[in-house]
């Protein structure tokens, strides 16, 4: 009896074992596909080194996936009416030589699946600056693209058509901005604005040189304008913002405000950074990046972004920032995180407290509970606020080697 | 096995087993950080002060006339790589690039004889990044819109490729105003 009773419990003991349990068996071949519908909190995250653009969820901290985009600086599209990316691009058949080839590459936004291409002239111009080297029409059907050979010009691809419809000279003029359905505008060396509307096959129906807005001579402003409704907000390096309204037939200019008092510059404050402005579109708020420096810091990373009311030009804000964070060859730097309280708190105090804040591109997420996303060009982190109150929140990384260019196209709007 | 020996095996198994590789890259990367902070010995830098200095230049042994450096004098609008810690120098491109023959200019104060000159600070193309010494500095650099003066334009025009592996910093001559 004995005897029967241990084969009883051995057998139970086998059969209930946790650690015996087999692994199911798993299917090869699966992929992944972004979780619907698209959020609001996912950033686009640019990366020179690794040449990619990361998504990155902020409010887990996961790598959702990445695209592509051939040689230099990336700065995708994303249409509002359909489910897709686009991405201007340079390609070399032999990687850094043989023969060029320029393309808007289309990605299903859903897969992250490449799923078509437009072939462009091989003219496309490559930048540090990536912003404003391409733009799509506010109707989503064209994309304008800038060409930079020493001449200037606007390669025009209908999108929903797939096709390339021609070339429009800009004389003078660089960059490309949307301004309508049918209208894009560039900027000139003469700081006026130059202004092209296409028709419904995109081809050329007129153009204009607008009265110069502002002096390039004594005061340019940045490339890095953000669009808020129907007005764009440039910066110029002595921190004047002018404002240019699309919304009518004829493109008008608001008349230019300044981001910074007299205080201000008197403790040498002014605007900087490779991406030093955002906007969050509800509230009409435009986020600033600033730092103290003298003249030609218009690129010096900042140490502050002060919030503003667009239509009263009142500052609303000023946050102090901190370090977006350490990470080297993807690898996060983040010490103290398995130690015992209070010894885990003290690497980020140092961080926060020595560090310099370092920061050179800012972005501001659509939704009703805004996150203010901070970058370094030399590492892959990311430093979140709360974009309302101003209170940093923590850090998200790796992210990618460096930080480039961030977008967060998604939420805020009918995706 | 000694006591020692057996001691040690121990150890180390268990610091395997309570450590991941990527907590140990962490913390390797830290102190690589932490020691970049640190006051360098004076060990050999690939590229050095090996070459001799320009005649009428400072001081080659300080940063303003070391060709290497972000500090060097001619380099008062540049933002790239520096040719000169990639094979190439102030003046020429590294093996098998090609010189862009078009490109932006700057114009820098030489402290050894107080007077500005007019740089051209050509890229070397064909190759990619050499990722060495990057340097931005921006006296006088405009957006793109006012290109002669803007570095951020990738100047590898007129080349086989544009494909921009470094930037050099060469005298165009004295300028006559700022």
């Amino acid at each position: 009896m004995k005897r029967w009773l241990i084969l009883v419990l051995c057998t139970a003991f086998v059969l209930v074992r946790p650690g015996l349990a087999v692994v199911p068996v798993e299917k090869p071949g699966q992929v992944e596909h972004l979780p619907q519908p698209f959020d609001a909190h996912w950033a686009w995250v640019g990366d020179l080194v690794l040449e990619r653009m990361s998504l990155i969820d902020l409010d887990d901290g996961q790598f959702l996936g990445m695209i592509n985009g051939g040689y230099g600086t990336m700065a995708p599209l994303f249409p509002k009416t359909r489910n897709e990316i686009y991405v201007p691009g340079t390609y070399y058949s032999r990687r850094s030589h043989g023969e060029r080839t320029d393309v808007v590459e289309i990605y299903d936004a859903p897969t992250l699946s490449l799923v078509g291409e437009v072939v462009i002239p091989p003219k496309r111009s490559t930048s540090r600056v990536a912003q404003a080297h391409a733009a799509l029409s506010d109707d989503d059907r064209f994309i304008a693209i800038f060409n930079w050979t020493t001449g200037t010009s606007l390669s025009i691809v209908d999108i929903e058509q797939r096709t390339l419809v021609g070339e429009i000279t800009t004389p003078g003029c660089s960059l490309v901005y949307s301004a309508g359905p049918r209208r894009f505008f560039s900027i000139c060396g003469d700081g006026s604005a130059f202004v092209v509307t296409i028709d419904d096959s995109g081809h050329e129906l007129s153009r204009l040189r607008t009265k110069p807005f502002f002096d390039p001579r004594a005061d340019p402003i940045t490339e890095k304008g953000v669009r808020i409704g129907d007005k764009w907000v440039f910066a110029s390096f002595e921190g004047a913002a002018h404002v240019i309204d699309v919304s009518g037939p004829e493109i008008k200019f608001d008349e230019p405000w300044s981001l910074l008092s007299d205080e201000d510059r008197a403790a040498s404050w002014r605007v900087g950074g490779m991406q030093h402005l955002a906007a969050h579109q509800a509230t009409k708020r435009l986020y600033s990046l600033v730092h103290r420096g003298g003249p030609d810091t218009h690129k010096v990373a900042g140490e502050e972004v002060w919030v503003y009311d667009l239509a009263s030009h009142r500052r609303l804000d000023r946050i102090k920032l901190v370090n977006p964070g350490i990470s080297i060859m993807g690898f996060p730097i983040d010490l103290g995180r398995n130690w015992v309280w209070p010894f885990n708190e003290l690497p980020n105090w140092l961080l926060n407290t020595l560090a310099p804040a370092n920061v050179h591109f800012i972005q501001v997420t659509q939704d009703d509970r805004p996150l203010l996303i901070t970058a370094s060009e030399y590492t892959g982190s990311l430093g979140l606020y709360d974009a309302k109150r101003g209170n940093f929140l923590r850090r998200v990384m790796p992210t990618g080697w460096t930080s480039d260019l961030l977008l967060t196209p998604w939420g805020g709007r009918d995706n | 096995m000694s006591r020692i020996d057996r001691w040690f095996t121990n150890w180390t198994r268990s610091v395997a087993r309570r450590s991941s590789r990527r907590s140990f890259l962490a913390q390797l990367a830290a102190v690589v950080v932490g020691g970049s902070t640190l006051p360098l010995l004076p060990v050999a830098r690939a590229q050095g002060n090996a070459k001799a200095p320009a005649p009428d230049e400072p001081d080659a042994s300080k940063a303003a006339g070391d060709p290497g450096e972000c500090d060097y004098w001619r380099h008062c609008a540049i933002d790239g790589f520096l040719c000169s810690c990639c094979g190439g120098t102030q003046k020429s491109c590294p093996p098998g690039t090609e010189m862009s023959p078009v490109t932006w200019i700057g114009t820098c104060h030489n402290p050894a004889d107080g007077k500005d000159y007019i740089i051209s600070y050509n890229d070397c193309c064909g190759k990619h990044v050499c990722g060495l010494c990057y340097c931005h500095r921006n006296e006088g650099d405009k957006p793109e819109y006012f290109a002669a003066r803007s570095n951020d334009i990738n100047w590898c025009f007129g080349t086989k490729s544009i494909v921009y592996n470094c930037s050099t910093a060469i005298v165009l001559g004295v300028a006559t105003e700022k």
